[in-house]
């Protein structure tokens, strides 16, 4: 865990945040804080509205009511790609690469800002690409097309992405689903390295492995309302959840 | 013989250019329209017009059709920031039809059906391009300048924000990227490209009518994107160099009745496109697959 390099700075604030879908309600009064420096985990089964949470503070869906603050700015009614700039950036379930372009070029893009006719095509940092190509091994790979590459590549690049974001905020949908072995733990190492630079991280994960080591806070949220957070030693020893986790809500 | 080289020759340049254009939003952006023949009408038609009532100033008539094209563009560009995929063709489709409308009856400007006649060679700094060869000349100047500019857009960083809205427009605007601007912009650049073709054309052929600007030469030049390869530099080119030879290697087959010469160029446009996307999806110069085989 990496409680040192916690702080009291409440970068993200949630409060009292409600989406509907027509009749289903999918975020139910939720409210939390993700503090600076810290590991966030939401666990919670299939359908508990953990992307939905995702998509509310990236901006991709409008929340019914509540709301939902960065650094103490409200982010209602600004635009994805205005929330990505201020630093709060995310990965995808289904990765989302730019699939057609090379790894080098998934990464240079992220780090690309802003797009105008008269840009340079080395404006982004080449130290900092082959920074991020080294750590995520990718190096050897960096001609080839996202969509040539292996799986556990694919879930690599995407992080390799949000590395290259330079954000504050890394919100990390099932990074580590399907992984060996040996690529999950040099995942975990990862994470864990770019937590102790001070990246605040919030990750849905069903792996409780990932839970166990990473996490310094776990929110479990079920049918779109929390029901508790805590340390991971809390939340996953509560018969109670675990009951509903595992799919026995008698 | 020569001077029937040379017309195929400015034609194909014209006809790269627009191909070039439309690869633009179509390869790397991921817009497929089928509107590209109105952009390169409202470019012919806007020469002509200033050519035959102001100047036949080359600079100036360019220069007005490019702008007035990227003005128009944005009506393009509207449906294309709300709507994606088959629900943009079927857009443009409408736009298409909105245009030909318009240069068919909008009489006191373009002419109507009969179009716009006598319009004069363009000059440059005084000089008069009668010369087919000279027009050939500044033709694939034209075409060189358009390759090497679409070549400096698409591969620095706007061609890279361009790809990742193509290929992920979501993941792209959660990395910061200003998507509606992007599209905005890249269909502005496309169609004042494409309004700089319809300055060639008019200025070559001396007589537009509507009959030049129809979904079928959208769908022509669409065909040369996807045969020379989407999302490659000279695939269009390539694309439009077949498609504008094999109408003239037709006749030199003696067997084929010339009467039914066109009927046999569309059957093998058909069967070409058909083996392509069987084969080779990714175009003769795209490769032999865009998407990983499973």
């Amino acid at each position: 865990m990496n409680t040192s390099m916690q702080t009291n700075d409440i970068l993200l604030q949630i409060r009292n945040l409600n989406k509907n879908f027509g009749g289903l309600q999918a975020i139910s009064d939720v409210t939390m804080d993700l503090p600076a420096g810290v590991i966030t985990t939401l666990v919670g089964p299939n359908g508990a509205g953990k992307t939905t949470l995702f998509n509310l503070i990236t901006g991709h869906i409008v929340p019914t009511s509540g709301s939902v603050h960065w650094l103490g700015q409200p982010l209602k009614g600004i635009e994805p790609w205005r929330i990505a700039r201020m630093g709060i950036a995310r990965t995808f379930q289904d990765l989302r690469l730019f699939s057609q372009m090379t790894v080098e070029e998934n990464i240079m893009t992220v780090m690309e800002r802003n797009s105008w006719l008269w840009q340079s095509g080395r404006t982004a940092a080449e130290k900092r690409v082959n920074e991020i190509l080294e750590e995520t091994q990718l190096a050897d790979k960096r001609h080839e097309r996202a969509v040539d590459l292996a799986y556990a590549e694919r879930k690599f690049l995407s992080l390799a992405r949000i590395m290259a974001s330079q954000a504050k905020l890394w919100l990390l949908d099932e990074p580590a689903s399907g992984l060996d072995p040996r690529s999950f733990e040099r995942f975990v190492a990862l994470l864990r390295n770019y937590a102790a630079r001070g990246i605040t991280i919030c990750i849905i994960e069903h792996n409780l492995d990932i839970v166990i080591k990473l996490s310094d806070r776990v929110a479990f949220l079920d049918q779109g309302k929390l029901l508790a957070q805590g340390s991971s030693q809390e939340i996953l020893k509560d018969p109670h959840l675990a009951a509903i986790y595992f799919g026995d809500r008698s | 013989m020569i001077a029937y080289l040379q017309n195929i020759a400015v034609l194909f340049c014209i006809n790269a250019i627009l191909a070039l254009t439309l690869n633009f939003i179509m390869g790397y952006a991921g817009i497929f329209s089928l509107a590209h023949a109105i952009f390169f009408g409202v470019g012919a038609y806007t020469t002509a017009y200033i050519a035959l009532h102001f100047s036949d100033s080359l600079l100036l008539c360019m220069g007005g059709s490019a702008l007035l094209t990227a003005l128009l563009s944005m009506a393009l560009a509207l449906p294309a920031l709300r709507v994606r995929g088959e629900y943009f063709v079927a857009a443009s489709m409408g736009l298409q039809v909105i245009g030909v409308t318009i240069f068919s009856e909008w009489k006191s400007v373009t002419g109507g059906l009969g179009g716009m006649i006598g319009i004069p060679r363009p000059s440059l700094f005084g000089y008069i391009f009668n010369d087919d060869l000279a027009f050939l000349v500044l033709c694939v100047l034209i075409l060189l300048m358009v390759i090497g500019l679409t070549a400096l857009l698409v591969r620095g960083s706007f061609g890279r924000s361009l790809m990742a809205i193509r290929d992920s427009e979501s993941a792209a605007q959660s990395y910061g990227k200003h998507v509606n601007a992007v599209k905005a912009l890249s269909v502005a650049v496309s169609a004042a490209l494409a309004g700089v073709a319809g300055t060639l054309y008019a200025f070559y052929m001396s007589f537009i009518n509507v009959e030049s600007f129809t979904l079928e030469f959208s769908i022509l030049l669409m065909a040369m994107v996807i045969i020379g390869g989407t999302g490659t530099l000279f695939g269009p080119v390539v694309g439009a160099a077949l498609l504008m030879s094999l109408p003239a290697a037709l006749t030199y087959l003696p067997f084929l009745p010339p009467s039914e010469l066109g009927t046999i160029q569309q059957i093998i446009y058909g069967i070409a496109m058909v083996l392509l996307m069987m084969f080779r999806p990714g175009g003769l110069i795209g490769g032999r697959s865009r998407e990983k085989s499973a």
